[in-house]
């Protein structure tokens, strides 16, 4: 999830920071009175004590600083926009830092393209391109954290084509390196190593019903390394951590299908007071190694439900469940589980929120530390100014 | 993985499909449609170009900071010749992200195609250097940003406006200068006659919800001595009322005023210990329907009817 200072990892940080640099000169001034347009800077502290790390999780057990980010962006000149994000998170009291946002992209183009360049979070699945600070609950669903990393960012360029139509039409295609997908490639591969493709579409249903579905299609041409694959395995559980977690996909394969449906309802429209949002995202992998069969894959399928039913309190449940087939010496072996979520959140105003939440793994077949059950107390707090959120 | 020519085959099968799709699209040229960020912008624009298209992303019963980014939105500014918006941070929860989402070079910062209300007037109670406390409420840095709320700045944003409409659609131009002449011409007669009717209401004290209704109450010379939020876009709290009951009690208010987006409990609750003699008044806090005839000026009617009649 938070890139560590391997070496692949340091080459983007000084292409970001002149980036930013070429980026934060011209524009305040730039900017004709009305452009409503400045740069922004932001914080965001994400603070978590979670009483047993779970498995597959992205923190560790104990008070951890979770995905947290310095953020800045803003226009460069007329015709572009630039953002550079940088990550700060504790992993078993080790500080990790890196570079998680670094790109320009188009504002002018006709036609509804946007393009963007740099380093960016892909935009397959439905949570995959939103920051994990603003998530609904404590860690991102299992489909997230087995089969891209938790939170799949990369080097690459996208393309996105808004339709002219009444109805929310978007195409997107995105090329990225693949490094963050798999670090390590056998045989070593340079280059474009992942392709996305995602269409999305979306509406209103009067004022109180609004939805949005997607398709994702991410094709992976970097195949894990042996030794990769089996210290990402289950095999190594029982002697500490392995201190790549959420570098990278655990379970990756070749081809990769998701599904992402959301609807919201919110009486009158109005949705700060009260709001029911329902998630459903599904993936299927296949090409799991080389020599696997069409039989080996990887499902998986997180539902969530959160209530907000006061202007600052949320409630909500998810269920995920995850399939994947091990690679086992010559043959596969099935992996299992099951985890269940509940969170309650108080959001005393829309720059924090203190979460509470219990977790449940279950139903376990080749992984061996699930968590029977987990409790983690959650803070979120954002400083200065921070980006929209997406639907 | 699909061969290279399989690829190729999808490729040219899509590209043909979208072209298909946009031929099918292609709009009349006639209309132009505009994305109004809140409905009293469409009303306005609705005087000055009233064969325009209206996309009026928010309504009178939705927290205009509290928008989220929807997809129908993002379709709606994707398709639109021109957007009108408040500015000053009102929609900074969600139009940056429509912008980029919609790939709509018209009406990106800076492109004349995006006019900022906010823009063409002052704005009172700046506070240089706040925004982005946390702990402090949701405080625009360029001042309150509900301004449509005083009808003498409306009529210099409806200048403004119509300038720009002008300068977007040459071929409206002379009739857009025209209605908005008209416009300039009897407004000011009406917010005279408002003003007469309110002249009673000089020196009263309200109790408010938020500061949606700030310029209304500098224009009328109405006191606003308190607010049942705690601090800027947070909700009422039990502590805060109370404070309220005590700061209160003794000179009563003449009215606890919330917008008619907002949970009346608390007004009610602050109404009834306050004795039962103060009125409470739930004000839409914008037009109901933008393209409804004479939609501001019922607005006002409205406001100031409930004010001096305070029911």
């Amino acid at each position: 999830m938070i890139p560590t200072s391997r070496p692949g990892r340091r080459r983007a940080a000084p292409a970001a920071a002149a980036l930013c640099l070429l980026a934060a000169s011209p524009a305040p001034q730039a900017q004709p009175r009305d452009s409503g347009a400045a740069w922004q800077f932001g914080a965001v502290i994400d603070l978590a004590s979670t009483s047993r790390e779970l498995e597959l999780g992205g923190r560790s057990a104990g008070l951890q600083l979770g995905h947290s980010d310095l953020t800045a962006s803003g226009p460069v000149g007329r015709h572009l926009a630039a953002q550079l994000t940088s990550v700060v998170a504790t992993h078993d009291g080790t500080v990790e830092t890196g570079i998680e946002e670094a790109w320009v992209q188009t504002r002018t183009l006709p036609g509804g393209v946007v393009a963007r360049a740099g380093r960016f979070a892909s935009q397959v699945g439905h949570l995959n391109s939103q920051h994990p600070h603003a998530d609904d609950f404590v860690e991102r669903p299992l489909l997230h954290r087995a089969l891209l990393g938790g939170h799949w960012f990369d080097d690459g360029v996208r393309v996105n084509l808004t339709l002219p139509t009444a109805q929310y039409w978007m195409v997107g295609a995105e090329l990225f390196r693949g490094r963050k997908l798999v670090p390590e490639a056998d045989p070593p591969r340079g280059g474009a190593g992942a392709a996305t493709l995602v269409a999305r579409t979306g509406g209103d249903l009067g004022r109180a019903h609004s939805w949005q579905l997607g398709l994702s299609y991410l094709h992976n041409r970097r195949t894990a390394a042996v030794e990769d694959a089996e210290e990402h395995g289950a095999a190594h559980e029982g002697e500490g951590h392995d201190h790549d977690h959420g570098h990278g996909a655990r379970f990756g394969g070749r081809r990769t299908w998701m599904l992402d449906a959301t609807w919201k309802w919110a009486p009158g429209g109005n949705n700060r007071e009260q709001q029911l949002r329902l998630t459903l995202e599904a993936a299927r992998v296949s090409g799991v190694a080389p020599h696997a069969g069409s039989g080996q894959r990887h499902d998986a399928v997180a539902l969530s439900a959160v209530w907000r039913f006061d202007p600052h309190w949320e409630a909500g449940a998810r269920i995920d469940q995850l399939r994947v087939s091990m690679p086992h010496e010559d043959h596969f072996e099935t992996g299992r589980l099951r985890e269940r979520a509940v969170m309650l959140a108080w959001k005393p105003s829309h720059m924090q929120s203190l979460r509470l939440q219990l977790s449940r793994q279950g139903g376990a077949l080749g992984f061996e530390s699930p968590a029977r059950r987990s409790v983690a107390l959650q803070y979120v707090v954002s400083l200065g100014v921070h980006g929209a959120h997406a639907f | 993985m699909p061969t290279r020519s399989e690829r190729g085959r999808g490729l040219r099968a899509a590209a043909l499909a979208l072209l298909a799709l946009l031929a099918a699209l292609g709009r009349p040229a006639a209309a132009q449609t505009i994305f109004a960020c809140e409905p009293e912008w469409a009303a306005l624009t609705h005087i000055l170009l009233p064969a325009a298209r209206l996309h009026v992303a928010t309504h009178a019963g939705q927290d205009p900071h509290h928008i989220e980014a929807r997809p129908a939105l993002i379709a709606q500014l994707r398709g639109a010749d021109a957007a009108i918006c408040t500015g000053a941070s009102l929609e900074a929860g969600w139009l940056p992200t429509l912008q980029q989402r919609a790939g709509n070079p018209r009406v990106q910062d800076g492109a004349p195609g995006l006019f900022l209300a906010a823009s063409a007037t002052t704005l009172i109670d700046p506070r240089p250097g706040a925004g982005g406390n946390p702990f402090a409420g949701d405080v625009h840095a360029e001042g309150n940003p509900h301004l449509h709320a005083d009808p003498r700045r409306l009529l210099e944003v409806a200048r403004a406006w119509s300038a720009r409409l002008q300068l977007l659609f040459p071929a409206q131009a002379v009739a857009v200068a025209q209605r908005h002449d008209a416009f300039a011409a009897e407004w000011p007669s009406r917010i005279a006659r408002w003003e007469q009717q309110a002249a009673g209401l000089r020196g009263a004290r309200v109790v408010a919800q938020h500061a949606s209704f700030g310029y209304l109450w500098a224009w009328l010379g109405v006191q606003q001595v308190a607010d049942l939020e705690p601090r800027p876009g947070l909700s009422p709290t039990p502590g805060h009322l109370q404070r309220l009951l005590e700061q209160l009690r003794e000179r009563p208010p003449a009215a606890v005023v919330v917008s008619a987006f907002q949970d009346p409990r608390a007004g009610h609750w602050l109404a009834r210990q306050l004795g039962g003699q103060v009125p409470v008044l739930q004000l839409p806090a914008t037009v109901e329907d933008p393209e409804a005839p004479d939609a501001l000026g019922r607005w006002f009617d409205r406001l100031v009817n409930a004010l001096v009649r305070r029911g």
